[in-house]
């Protein structure tokens, strides 16, 4: 859902070094306490985050290093830092480090009841949140200068929902894992972006996009042996953008090539038309037959376009000579002056 | 310091140095993210080698899990023409989608091998030397050594015959295309050197630690200097001190390698980021501030200017009309005062000839906004430094 806001704000990879950067801070709030409570872990994964965040949002403004190299950077070091610390527990005499590493893969099937309790409530807040200032969020979203010159405090604004979006990846940590957290973000965004051009619609899609990949990466997952339940939902959630992609009705592949097919016919309709116009207009009757055999050597004609026109009572054929008719005559010539208009 | 660590050293040496070199474009270009995309998703690809060679070191594998990695490079190129998502976006899909049909394949069939997921990602340099290579009955050193070293001979080789066009179409992609290199060749070229280099990487140092090397170390060169040649050169250099710094990182800790060998790569980027001497941020926000004052300052010659009522030139009365904070204003005024700006008079503050023809200038500029003058002004703004 809030994957939304990421793929719209150009920030889709924000998630993936978020995630990873999470690590050193499950690692580090483990060294602190010594104990795995599920909860401060994800304190400390959310500082770091954060930090990571912030640290690319400075690399980005104050050096002239550009995001994406800003992002590789601090994903890499993050997660290496996190698992130089990872090792460094492996080492230390304490019973309880076992399973850390269940965040780098995430098992959606270890997860307790008060976990669950936890994500729902989180989602709650989110959604509470972004209810309150969807308002903002949105004319943030889409015009960041107008919304500062309106009096809005964009850096608090900013930092609220880059907060939520990374509260949402180190949630999501635990289910699916780090290296798969990114897709969770965005493959739902990016399949409801293919639906649609409002926000409100497009978030909705994106929530309910996200729910069935869940629901049905979880139901595969359970029915086969040693299949983890991440891979297999980020799987569902890519087949899904994969058939966004496609067959969306306005922006997918399919009926983008469907109108492409469509507007060449039409331009090969209208060129031949124009050239029959060209030599009837040599003519004082229009009615005047020609042969077939001199549209032969025009780029456009093929037996269809003839077809067509005929079909569409602008043509009519008698043995191997055609004449216009009275009303393709007219259209012929609407279109010349069409595009004589358009060229002016 | 016994053989092993040696050749443990030179193994990370090899790999820092092999990833630097097209680490370096990658960053030039923009597409460092592609280097994370390709090492996550070679990972079917190594799966699928394994599963045809039953061996991690063979060729066939590193030429599938290369051959994977360009073709997460064309899938994303191709979403990404496609027009629908944007290109961060379609890296994020992506590499995902391909590393979760790699980990779901290991899951399904190779349960009982070695070659787990942890292995792939992480890798393991400290049992990288007892993985030998010998041939006919000869042991010439480990594997992963031979491995690297043929990879970047050939990257080496391929920078030399190839630099020129490189360094044309990382810069200027349309000049290249005119002076008739094609840039799609030279683009597949370098993703193909990439790609090879990340499999050879990651087999003894991890996938995680692959991009970091890529990436660290340009990233870093990229704050300290502008010229190619030399940027290559740096991040070498960074590449192998941080390889055998975090080698002995580890050793003393008992740690990851490949993890002691990021956090070095970290550390030295902090460092760099800080102190850069023009790039860094210390730098930055120090010449942000001289900005702020010398804008303050002009505010301030442009005030005096317009008003010649005396009222209106009062020190006190100056405070409240720019409505500055009265530490900033004495700021103000004492460097006005010390490039004998303006002179003071019973709290009469008025400009002196100095100051009026720099004020002058100034409004010519704002006004005109001609790139000529700007030289000009610049000399004018360093006079206040200090």
């Amino acid at each position: 859902m809030l994957g939304s806001f990421a793929v719209l704000r150009k920030q889709s990879l924000l998630g993936d070094a978020i995630s990873h950067a999470a690590l050193p801070g499950i690692a580090i709030a483990f060294l602190i306490t010594g104990a795995k409570d599920s909860n401060v872990l994800l304190l400390g994964a959310l500082v770091s985050g954060l930090i990571g965040t912030f640290w690319i949002r400075g690399i980005i403004s104050k050096t002239h290093l550009k995001s994406d190299t800003a992002l590789g950077l601090i994903l890499s070091l993050f997660f290496g830092f996190g698992m130089l610390l990872l090792t460094f527990i492996q080492k230390q005499p304490n019973a309880n480090q076992a399973g850390l590493d269940k965040y780098l893969f995430g098992q959606a099937a270890t997860l307790i009841e008060s976990d669950v309790w936890m994500m729902a409530i989180v989602t709650g807040i989110c959604l509470f949140v972004l209810l309150l200032f969807w308002k903002e969020f949105k004319i943030l979203l889409f015009d960041a200068d107008y919304t500062k010159t309106l009096g809005f405090n964009t850096k608090f604004i900013d930092i609220l929902i880059t907060t939520f979006i990374v509260l949402a990846i180190v949630l999501g940590l635990q289910t699916v894992g780090v290296v798969l957290m990114s897709a969770m973000l965005l493959a739902p965004a990016a399949a409801a972006r293919q639906w649609t051009n409002s926000l409100s619609v497009m978030v909705f899609l994106a929530a309910i996009f996200g729910a069935f990949s869940g629901v049905f990466g979880t139901a595969i997952s359970a029915t086969q042996n040693n299949l983890s339940t991440g891979p297999v939902i980020v799987i569902v959630a890519s087949v899904f953008v994969l058939f966004s992609f496609v067959f969306s009705p306005s922006r997918g592949l399919l009926f983008k090539q469907i109108r492409f097919i469509k507007n060449r016919r039409d331009l090969q309709l209208h060129k031949t038309l124009a050239f029959m116009y060209n030599i009837v207009e040599s003519h004082e009757n229009i009615s005047h037959p020609h042969a077939i055999k001199i549209l032969n050597n025009f780029q456009g004609y093929t037996k269809g376009t003839l077809q067509k026109l005929v079909s569409k009572n602008y043509v009519t054929l008698e043995g191997s000579m055609w004449s216009l008719t009275e009303e393709g005559f007219k259209t012929a010539s609407n279109l010349y002056s069409q595009q004589n208009d358009n060229n002016e | 310091m016994s053989s092993a660590q040696i050749e443990i050293q030179l193994i990370a040496s090899l790999v820092a140095i092999a990833c630097a070199i097209p680490g370096t474009f990658l960053v030039l270009r923009k597409m460092a993210m592609i280097s994370d995309a390709i090492s996550h998703s070679i990972l079917p690809g190594i799966v699928i080698g394994f599963f045809m060679t039953q061996d991690l070191n063979s060729p066939v594998l590193i030429l599938l899990a290369a051959l994977t990695g360009i073709l997460t490079v064309v899938l994303v190129e191709y979403i990404q023409k496609t027009g629908l998502v944007k290109e961060d976006t379609a890296i994020g899909l992506v590499f995902p989608a391909l590393f979760s049909i790699g980990v779901i394949m290991i899951a399904k069939n190779a349960n009982d091998v070695h070659l787990d997921v942890d292995a792939v990602l992480l890798g393991e340099l400290a049992f990288a030397p007892f993985d030998r290579l010998i041939i006919s009955g000869v042991d010439i050193g480990p594997k992963s050594l031979w491995i690297i070293g043929s990879i970047l001979v050939i990257t080496v080789g391929l920078l030399f015959v190839f630099f020129k066009e490189l360094k044309v179409s990382t810069f200027d992609a349309g000049l290249a295309a005119s002076l008739g290199f094609s840039p799609a060749i030279i683009h597949y070229g370098l993703m193909t050197v990439s790609s090879v280099t990340t499999v050879g990487a990651f087999d003894a140092v991890g996938a995680i630690l692959v991009v970091a090397l890529m990436i660290a170390p340009a990233a870093t060169a990229y704050l300290l200097t502008n010229e190619l040649k030399r940027m290559l050169i740096y991040a070498i250099c960074f590449g192998v001190f941080s390889a055998i710094a975090g080698y002995w990182v580890a050793h003393w800790l008992d740690a990851s390698i490949a993890g002691s060998i990021t956090t070095m790569l970290g550390f030295i980027f902090l460092i760099v980021y800080l102190f850069a001497p023009s790039r860094g941020i210390i730098a930055v926000l120090y010449r942000e501030k001289q900005q702020r004052t010398e804008v303050s300052l002009l505010t301030f010659l442009l005030h005096l200017k317009n008003h010649t009522e005396e009222r209106e030139r009062h020190v006190n009365h100056l405070n409240e009309h720019i409505n500055w904070q009265k530490v900033r204003s004495k700021t103000v005024l004492d460097l006005a005062l010390k490039n004998n700006m303006i002179q003071l008079d019973k709290n009469i503050v008025s400009l002196t000839e100095k100051g009026d023809e720099f004020t002058s200038k100034a409004i010519d500029y704002i006004i005109t906004n001609e790139d000529a003058q700007i030289e000009d002004m610049k000399d004018d703004f360093f006079l206040f430094r200090g």
